[in-house]
């Protein structure tokens, strides 16, 4: 057992940090928030060029053959700083779903564009009945001359400057993935602007026609959890990021707001609830270090362990966040202080791939189940 | 022991529903959530309430109010937040209204109390300041004499409304020495008085409600002083009481959860209804049973003053658990809408998620988090529960 960073993961952990610290204040994020799409495209190329687009991918695929906890190093780090590139979209899953589902000339035409920052990626899986349901998907796919005709929506897709959707549909009792490029006549795009920066979409899918080679998989559901389940954890672990800049932010607060002729962290009343926020954070990084291990290791409880992580930091991530905005009073409800943005982006963390109440729901399944 | 309405409460029930669905028009509502028409629109709602003899309910009948038992006031603001109605903007009516009557001359009287209660003065309520939010007594807002007009500098910050507002009710420091509660003066001040700056504070919920004011050699008539000079402070703490009491929620809290009931049987989840599901239901019962205890404990204070009374310590605790239960019926209220919720307006404020209340899910979660935080925190309320409830 060895819960320690290798050094080049030190090393990973060290330029991520520093980039944010020197990228992401809260005024440079605020001017992001008005770029097109929501993010930089200049710090996109930035991330090409430090390979950090390249981490999670094999060396003959183009990449550096980093695993799960290297993406949790990326995502902790952008989550102290609210990051808004698209890293999980477009890199954890659009990217590993071509990486692993081998149609290698898909993987071909796509992973190196995408590694070299060229490429936005999205998988848009979600439909207006299924809320957090992988496997309840209406768009249906059809065999059509030797290709495939796609019908449906999707909402919510994530990342609204993506070039490829990776799209699930139904095909016969299965459920098929597809790689849709994003200017496909049979693709219509509206952009949605949600509350924690970032522009998503709702897809509809009218005859969009696609050739053999752009079904990635016909039989993908397990190939699709599998991706979720690992982009969950990084997104657990941009959330334990994010909570951890709120409780320190809180503590920092509390040493300068005076009121009643001294600083307010010296209220006891408020010094518990701080030490409760720094405890709530803590869970949440345990669990995602068993997390982490359990991918790692392949163990057999993957799927409990990352449902008790979700579900623990969609509950203490939304607590956390509330308590730092209690705690700064009349500041905290400001659009101008940025600690209303983390719980903004906590609140979706929580939401996307099931909610706490979901997780906790498919843990006993996993668990309890006969 | 028994909750029945007596047949003269139940007319009266009957009698404010069908008012607030025959006057409280789809039309006026939608005209009070766009901001570019909220102003007017509160006050045409405002003015019907008081055409019919309702908009200060509260006061004593000879400036206007209705004279009714507590149990009447409850049924009044429950049939109104069930028809999805605000109520009047509390500032005016709620707030300054009963310091008005209680503490003003004749002559204030005369000029302010019919005026607010028809609506033709809009008002904000001018305490806070930026050294000064839970610890309301260190205001620094300088009010100096000068032959019959007070001078004023400094700045109030959180000023709800300041941008519509005719009139401000505004606690000055017209004394430095002594303790610092000793030295406050209660004013009315114009807000077309020239000095007088309002620059708005967006808040969490992308909404234009909040503003800092500065004053830069503001003068106001010393005729507009309220009480005696360096009193303020009594009068704006009998205020703050009457604030404190209003705000427990209850209407709203059981409006939203018959919202949540209703769309939970429509939204699909998977295969099945979501209102099916057992988790989701555990969560629908734990705040339902939350919001019924809270209902109980607001009719138990009702009635104990409607008995001639005096509310005891448990109406304390209907601001600290009124706003608790507001927020986690919020909080259920978004988890309901689960990712639509986050999805902004677009131009013009339409909702564009396709989807039917996500966008109110967030914007009254967002904006809830401040319920916890005005008319003194829940932190300061425990205070006062503790030393003057439990004696500690
Ligand atoms: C939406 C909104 C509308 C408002 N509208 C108005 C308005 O119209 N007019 C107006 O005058 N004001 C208004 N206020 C101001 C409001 O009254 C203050 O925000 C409130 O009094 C808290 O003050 P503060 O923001 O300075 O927080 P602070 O006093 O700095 O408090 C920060 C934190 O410390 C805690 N704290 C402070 N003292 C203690 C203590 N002794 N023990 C334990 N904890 C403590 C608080 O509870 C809070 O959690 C409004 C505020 C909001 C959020």
């Amino acid at each position: 057992m060895d819960f320690s960073l290798s050094e080049e993961q030190q090393l990973l952990k060290d330029s991520l940090e520093k980039f944010v610290a020197s990228e992401y204040s809260p005024t440079q994020r605020e001017k992001l928030l008005h770029a097109p799409a929501a993010f930089s495209a200049d710090h996109w190329q930035t991330f090409a060029e430090l390979g950090w687009l390249s981490i999670p991918f094999s060396e003959e695929q183009g990449g550096i053959g980093g695993g799960i906890v290297e993406s949790a190093i990326v995502m902790e780090a952008f989550g102290r700083g609210l990051v808004l590139e698209p890293f999980v979209d477009t890199v954890l899953l659009c990217g590993q779903v071509l990486a692993r589902s081998g149609n290698a000339s898909m993987a071909e035409q796509y992973l190196e564009p995408l590694i070299a920052g060229e490429l936005q990626g999205a998988l848009a899986w979600q439909e207006r009945q299924s809320r957090s349901s992988l496997e309840h998907c209406e768009t249906e796919a059809k065999r059509q001359d030797g290709g495939w005709l796609l019908n449906g929506e999707k909402v919510l897709v994530s990342n609204a400057a993506a070039n490829l959707l990776i799209v699930s549909a139904k095909q016969g009792d299965q459920v098929g993935l597809f790689a849709v490029p994003a200017d496909n006549p049979g693709v219509t795009l509206q952009t949605l602007k949600l509350m924690d920066g970032r522009d998503a979409m709702n897809v509809t899918l009218t005859d969009c026609q696609l050739t053999a080679e752009h079904c990635l998989q016909e039989a993908g559901l397990q190939l699709l959890q599998q991706v979720v389940d690992e982009a969950t954890v990084a997104l657990c672990a941009e959330a334990v990021g994010a909570m951890d800049y709120l409780y320190q932010a809180t503590v920092e607060y509390s040493k300068t707001r005076k009121q009643f002729g001294q600083p307010i962290g010296k209220f006891q009343a408020l010094q518990h609830r701080m030490v409760d926020m720094f405890m709530l954070t803590e869970q949440c990084r345990s669990l995602l270090v068993c997390a982490l291990c359990s991918v790692s290791d392949n163990s057999e409880t993957v799927t409990e362990d990352i449902s008790a992580l979700k579900a623990m930091v969609g509950r203490y991530g939304r607590q956390v966040a509330e308590e730092a905005v209690q705690l700064h009073g009349g500041m905290g409800v400001t659009h101008e202080m940025n600690i209303g943005h983390y719980l903004k982006r906590l609140m979706m963390i929580d939401v996307t791939f099931g909610d706490a109440d979901f997780h906790r729901r498919r843990y006993c399944n996993a668990r309890y189940a006969a | 022991m028994h909750a029945k309405f007596t047949p003269e409460e139940r007319v009266f029930q009957q009698e404010v529903r069908e008012f607030m669905t025959n006057e409280f028009t789809d039309e006026l509502a939608a005209r009070i959530r766009h901001p570019d028409s909220f102003r007017e629109a509160m006050i045409e709602w405002q003015k019907k309430l008081d055409a019919k003899g309702w908009a200060a309910n509260g006061w004593p009948v000879e400036h206007g109010g209705c004279g009714w038992s507590a149990t009447k006031r409850s049924i009044y603001s429950n049939e109104m937040a069930l028809a999805g109605a605000p109520d009047v903007v509390p500032m005016g009516i709620k707030m300054v209204g009963p310091v008005l009557y209680s503490f003003g001359n004749e002559e204030q009287k005369a000029r302010f109390l019919p005026a607010t209660k028809a609506s033709d003065i809009w008002w904000c309520q001018g305490y806070s300041e930026p050294g000064a939010g839970s610890d309301l007594a260190a205001l620094q807002t300088r009010a100096v004499r000068d032959g019959d007009d007070y001078i004023i500098n400094g700045t109030k910050i959180w000023t709800t409304y300041a941008q519509y507002a005719d009139w401000m009710f505004c606690l000055v420091r017209t004394n430095t020495e002594g303790k610092p509660q000793a030295g406050i003066s209660f004013l009315l001040i114009d807000m077309t008085s020239p000095g007088i700056t309002v620059s708005p504070i967006i808040s969490i919920d992308d909404e234009h409600h909040l503003n800092e004011v500065s004053f830069s050699d503001v003068r106001v008539p010393v005729a507009n002083r309220i009480g005696e000079e360096n009193e303020g402070w009594t009068y704006a703490k009998a205020l703050l009481t009457y604030e404190r009491t209003a705000l427990s929620g209850v209407g709203y809290c059981k409006r939203t959860l018959q919202r949540i009931r209703d769309y939970a049987a429509n939204e699909r989840q998977g295969g099945g209804r979501l209102i099916d599901d057992p988790d989701f239901q555990a969560r629908l019962a734990d705040v339902e049973m939350e919001v019924t205890s809270l209902e109980y404990l607001e009719l138990r204070v009702l009635n104990a003053v409607d008995k001639g009374g005096a509310p005891g310590m448990e109406s304390s605790l209907l601001k600290l658990k009124g706003s608790d239960c507001q927020q986690a019926v919020q909080t259920l209220y978004w988890n309901l809408a689960a990712a639509y919720g986050g999805v902004l307006p677009g131009d013009d404020h339409q909702n564009v998620s396709g989807h039917a209340y996500g966008d109110q899910a967030r914007r009254e979660y967002m904006f809830g988090r401040a319920t916890t935080i005005y008319g003194g925190s829940n932190e300061v309320q425990r205070n006062i529960i503790a030393k003057f409830g439990l004696g500690l």
